[in-house]
């Protein structure tokens, strides 16, 4: 094994770690979790901006989108998503207040308080898309 | 020049600054999505009767002045938030700081182009 692969090796070890949650606490796995939505809702926020160009082309083309995704099962796609951006949400503020220093102590207390709360939005969330 | 206390370089502490600066603007600009996107959320599926609305409901939307001001902020905070993301992802993997910095500027573009057709857009759906 050649020293550049090696390098390689030991860069793509080190970016996966905070992916290989075994032996560790709910914290990495929150921590993983939250890397993980942030990429989905990247490439969430691309496709977004593709759909939104129907617009571009009048209403004929963009109805005929909505009358699509306005089905029960685009509208389950839909509460993917949002819990995804739940789980980032919450995860990331509880993040953003460890990182400042604010209840280190108390972050698995915190993301038990962001589990049970976005549990109880999504389930609101859920019955406000589908009862709408 | 090295701080004799840390034996930090100079050059160092910039990075270790600019990377703080990073982290305090994808915190700062989370916390504001926060807001943006319930806010988005809630008048683009939860009030409207069938879950989105239709192309008519979109242009009258996006007319009301308030909310063609707050999309666009919206767009601006979710690109920056979502390319601070992607190069934090990116600098997990302890590159060199020149390919660091071709990175940086690489997402920056990316961003910006990001913005620029996220602006055309809305301009275009809206006059």
């Amino acid at each position: 094994m050649t020293m550049t692969d090696q390098s390689a090796r030991t860069r793509i070890r080190s970016a996966v770690r905070w992916f290989d949650t075994r032996h560790r606490g709910p914290e990495t796995w929150a921590y993983a979790l939250n890397r993980i939505t942030g990429l989905v809702l990247v490439a969430y926020l691309y496709i977004h901006l593709a759909v939104l160009s129907l617009l571009v082309r009048g209403p004929a083309s963009y109805d005929t989108f909505v009358d699509v995704v306005r089905s029960p099962v685009f509208l389950s796609f839909d509460l993917v998503l949002i819990a995804g951006w739940l789980i980032h949400a919450l995860n990331g503020l509880r993040l953003t207040v460890i990182g400042l220093g604010f209840g280190v102590r108390a972050q698995r207390m915190m993301l038990v308080g962001a589990t049970v709360t976005g549990s109880v939005v999504l389930v609101v969330m859920g019955l406000l898309l589908f009862g709408g | 020049m090295i701080d004799i206390g840390t034996q930090r370089t100079v050059s160092e502490f910039q990075q270790v600054q600019r990377r703080s600066s990073t982290w305090l603007w994808q915190a700062g600009t989370g916390v504001l999505l926060l807001f943006l996107l319930t806010l988005h959320m809630i008048a683009n599926h939860f009030i409207v009767e069938g879950g989105l609305r239709d192309y008519a409901q979109t242009v009258e939307y996006l007319r009301t002045p308030v909310i063609f001001v707050i999309e666009h902020l919206f767009l601006l905070t979710v690109t920056i938030h979502a390319m601070l993301g992607i190069r934090a992802v990116l600098f997990d993997f302890g590159l060199a700081p020149a390919t660091e910095h071709r990175i940086t500027v690489a997402i920056s573009g990316l961003g910006a182009i990001t913005v620029a057709y996220g602006v055309w857009l809305l301009w275009a759906v809206a006059f």
